[in-house]
């Protein structure tokens, strides 16, 4: 049997945190919520989640960068899907990140607001239903 | 982990700094005249001016110089053998299109001159020339280069201050939005009727007015700095008793103080501390300063706000006994969109403009504005500004007449 699917949100906007955990947490799964970019990367490789929602723009402009930089570091975490998470700017191609090849190129970004329900379908497709 | 803080320091500041400065270096012009004499007596002038002068016999040798010393003039001959002052001149423009070119030319060759000038030259010296000309050109040739230069300058400041300033925000505009947005969208899935999904549905309501709130400062801040920044706010001039002004803001704080455990207290002499400026930019200034301090600060804490006046300066004084700000933030305090983020200061709400609007009120109307602080002591923040004034060609009646019409709004 699998165990229940973990989710570690990483943004320093608490309430953002607060709606989106809530939700994530009533379709099933075990979210961790990490308010910063080094708490990101102590709770990434604590827990070992099966997915990371990341922010952009914490205390510094591009903390979640960093952030997901330093977690991918990690080999045990090479692999784990990471979505972006913005309000920073609208459309990736802002971010001048090469569509393919990148170190963000298989994983997802999403513009803030997120549509919720297309949130979670997308999770879903990444790691199976929650249990 | 990167720091926003420190990175503009070293990059950001060096830049603007050498932008400002660079007008006080020595200015490089070039020489190039195959006629000895003619270097010589140009070097002497160019020098008593204060210039660095290089001098160069041919255009060849000269295009070299020019690349190597980066020159703010050329003066050139017009007629050398080897290369021509006219090939010079568009090889020089090649190198750096700003660097402003002077011919030199006997009466014969006037029509070469003005072709010269046609094609880039800034002006032509016809020879013989007086010592007297050749500084008056080169002076207004300099001169105009710093111009160009300072307005290509401020044009670059501009237009990256704006993009950042959109950038940041649509950010801070954006975020609360998209929490909002956020909390209503999941609200729609708390279905249950429980009591705790009615209290975190209570509770979520509340956070959202917050954001909602924190969108309506932001955006009054946001107009009160363009209304700064425009000049409509602060270039009225009336006298203002920044005693009353202070007394009716902590008035209007104490609720707020109390419910938070801190005390008001005002040390203000009774009737020296006038200024001229405009009351309700003045009011924006010390209302920043106070809630600052009473929001920064601790539970049994106290605000203490006095004043004085010494030598035709009025110096207000808003202490707090918070938090503090330590030392490496303190550079940046006044800078918009700033915020403190520090594990030690709580999150507290705020749009990171206050400081930078009282910055500019107190810079707009000739004072200053500082900060000492110490870390878990608390913070003093100090605005000095130009005493009020009375206009001299007044006479004793309409003086009275004015003092009786102090502005007590």
């Amino acid at each position: 049997m699998q165990h229940e699917q973990r989710i570690l949100i990483v943004d320093d906007d608490h309430d953002f945190v607060e709606a989106i955990s809530c939700f994530l947490e009533l379709n099933g799964f075990t979210v961790f919520r990490a308010y910063n970019g080094a708490e990101g990367i102590r709770l990434a490789k604590m827990n070992q989640p099966d997915l990371i929602l990341m922010d952009i723009m914490m205390n510094d402009r591009t903390e979640g960068f960093f952030t997901i930089h330093e977690i991918r570091r990690d080999a045990s975490l090479k692999s784990v899907p990471i979505f972006v998470l913005s309000s920073f700017c609208t459309r990736l191609p802002d971010f001048e990140i090469p569509s393919s090849g990148g170190w963000l190129s298989h994983d997802m970004f999403f513009t803030k607001p997120v549509d919720t329900a297309q949130l979670l379908e997308k999770i879903r497709q990444r790691v199976g239903a929650a249990v | 982990m990167p720091s926003q803080l420190e990175a503009p320091t070293s990059a950001g500041g060096g830049t603007a700094e050498r932008g400002t400065r660079e007008p006080a270096a020595p200015e490089t012009v070039l020489v190039i005249d195959d006629d000895s004499t003619m270097r010589l007596s140009c070097r002497k002038i160019l020098a008593k001016m204060g210039l660095r002068a290089e001098t160069f016999e041919d255009g060849a040798s000269g295009l070299d110089g020019v690349a190597k010393t980066k020159p703010a003039m050329v003066i050139v001959d017009l007629k050398m053998p080897g290369i021509s002052g006219m090939e010079v001149i568009s090889r020089v423009r090649e190198i750096d299109p700003q660097v402003v070119i002077v011919v030199i030319t006997g009466y014969a060759t006037i029509d070469t001159a003005v072709e010269a000038v046609r094609s880039g030259a800034y002006d032509f010296l016809p020879k013989p020339f007086s010592p007297d000309e050749l500084r008056l050109i080169v002076n207004r040739g300099l001169e105009r280069r710093r111009l160009a230069l300072a307005s290509q300058q401020h044009e670059i400041e501009r237009t990256l201050l704006k993009r950042r300033f959109v950038t940041f925000i649509s950010h801070q505009l954006r975020t609360p939005l998209a929490t909002i947005y956020q909390y209503l969208d999941v609200l729609k899935h708390l279905e249950g009727e429980d009591e705790a999904m009615r209290v975190r549905r209570r509770e979520w309501l509340d956070h959202c007015l917050a954001r909602v709130q924190e969108l309506q400062s932001l955006i009054t801040d946001w107009l009160t700095l363009a209304q700064v920044e425009g000049g409509t706010l602060s270039r009225e001039r009336t006298k203002v008793d920044l005693g009353c002004v202070i007394t009716d803001i902590l008035r209007a704080y104490e609720p707020t103080a109390s419910a938070q455990g801190v005390s008001l207290e005002a040390r203000l002499p009774d009737d020296c501390l006038l200024v001229g400026g405009d009351r309700n930019c003045l009011s924006v200034l010390f209302d920043n300063l106070i809630t600052n301090a009473i929001k920064y600060n601790k539970p049994g804490g106290s605000v203490t706000v006095s004043g004085s006046q010494t030598r035709g300066e009025v110096v207000i004084a808003v202490a707090d006994t918070g938090v503090g700000i330590p030392e490496k933030y303190r550079p940046f305090l006044f800078e918009e969109f700033f915020r403190v983020r520090d594990d030690s200061v709580k999150k507290t709400a705020g749009t990171g403009l206050g400081l930078h609007i009282a910055k500019r009120i107190v810079t707009e109307m000739g004072g200053t504005i500082h900060v000492a602080s110490e870390v878990g002591v608390g913070s003093t923040f100090y605005v000095c500004l130009p005493a009020w004034r009375e206009p001299a060609a007044v006479g004793r009646e309409s003086d009275a007449a004015r003092a009786a019409n102090i502005d007590r709004r």
